[in-house]
């Protein structure tokens, strides 16, 4: 009997030859072009940062990364890295990074205080996945303006802020909640609320 | 078919969305302002055309058993360059499109043309075929954002157009007016094509 001639790309090997070969190819031109662009991804994503702190602290945004290096030093105490604002040499404020659970996802968010920790100066968020049009609202310029000024401790403890609807007026105590997102509002208020404890606790006693 | 021909055909006859009712989901989603539709649709256009093209000329290589394993792999591929590059040129445009963009991979426009077109023609009519299927779907959402922005912020690419007599229409700004928008829209087109074949 004549033995058949049996080609490569008839054998069960060649799908997974070719399935290894095509997927090599194209992870590797993917790595290639990530690596070209990642740094400046990572550049940009740097600059958004300090642009935010610096827009957190109300102060002046001219050139990003000038601006940063005049006004800004980043500092580390018990673990917790924050951002310290001086003008003209004297100490004017400090931000801290935060972060806790909104509806969908994580939020970040940063939170600028006065010097003697007592009142917030600003506050804006970073990174937050809430439902667009509704949770998403959270980075809206009225919301977040509203804790501005806000005192953080009354009677020796921590407020926590309570929510009342948006079309009444707030007290010292209260914010307006966002219409049809509660649970957003109310993630807001409670990662300010437990990332304040925490860094009122460790920094009040030093 | 002549070239021309390929192109009118998947652009406007057989067009992916109002006639083939494919990629109605991301049509959907970033369709209220025209600026995000540009950018998603040049996307889809871009993913299109290349991958076509390559699947195209790896059809005779390509193990039928595998094919459409390869096919998501060619097109993921290409998606995730889009991807990269808003990340790094356009960082705004990629923060407002979001999800959307990795999520063009599993666009059913793709995966259709990849199967219907490009696995059985040449390389040039397959990206000939890609590039008109990817207008289609650019144009719709362009139609719709139109309308979207217009009503919904008064403007147009982010331009003021109507003045500040214009009551925005809320609702164009959320999902359901994109349902209304599209509907509308595939009821117009499919009236006007029952019309012209009739005449």
């Amino acid at each position: 009997m004549e033995k058949q001639k049996i080609y490569f790309s008839e054998t069960k090997f060649y799908p997974v030859f070719f399935m290894m070969v095509i997927t090599i190819i194209c992870v590797g031109i993917l790595a290639t072009f990530y690596h070209l662009t990642n740094k400046r991804v990572e550049n940009y994503q740097a600059t958004q940062i300090q642009k935010q702190v610096l827009e957190t602290f109300e102060l002046p945004v001219m050139s990003v990364k000038e601006d940063y290096e005049k006004y800004i030093t980043v500092r580390t105490r018990d673990n917790i890295n924050f951002y310290e604002a001086k003008r003209d040499n004297i100490v004017i404020g400090y931000c801290f990074p935060m972060q806790g659970s909104g509806l969908w996802g994580t939020i970040r968010a940063l939170v600028a205080l006065d010097v003697e920790l007592s009142q917030i100066t600003g506050f804006s968020i970073i990174e937050q996945n809430e439902t667009p049009g509704l949770g998403a609202r959270i980075t809206e310029a009225w919301f977040l303006n509203q804790f501005k000024k806000k005192p953080i401790i009354l009677n020796d403890e921590i407020i926590k802020y309570s929510l009342i609807p948006e079309e009444e007026k707030a007290g010292i105590k209260e914010i307006q909640q966002i219409t049809g997102a509660t649970a957003s509002s109310r993630a807001i208020v409670n990662i300010l609320y437990n990332n304040l404890v925490e860094i009122i606790n460790k920094f009040k006693n030093s | 078919m002549t070239k021309k021909q390929i192109l009118i055909n998947s652009l406007f006859t057989e067009n992916a969305v109002w006639r083939q009712i494919l990629g109605i989901c991301s049509a959907l989603a970033v369709t209220n302002l025209l600026m995000n539709s540009l950018v998603m649709g040049l996307g889809v256009i871009f993913t299109l055309a290349c991958s076509c093209f390559t699947i195209s000329m790896l059809r005779n290589y390509i193990p039928n058993r595998i094919r459409m394993m390869v096919q998501v792999l060619i097109i993921a591929s290409f998606v995730i360059i889009v991807d990269i590059f808003l990340r790094a040129f356009l960082p705004n445009m990629s923060k407002a499109l979001g999800p959307y963009v990795g999520l063009i991979i599993t666009n059913c426009i793709i995966m259709g043309r990849a199967e219907a077109f490009a696995s059985k023609n040449t390389p040039v009519n397959s990206a000939i075929d890609g590039i008109g299927a990817g207008a289609g779907y650019a144009l719709v959402l362009l139609i719709i954002a139109f309308f979207r922005e217009l009503f919904g912020f008064g403007t147009l690419f982010g331009v003021q157009v109507l003045g500040a007599w214009w009551t925005k229409w809320s609702i164009m700004v959320m999902a359901p007016s994109a349902f209304f928008m599209l509907a509308l829209l595939m009821w117009g087109v499919y009236t006007l094509q029952t019309k012209a074949k009739k005449s």
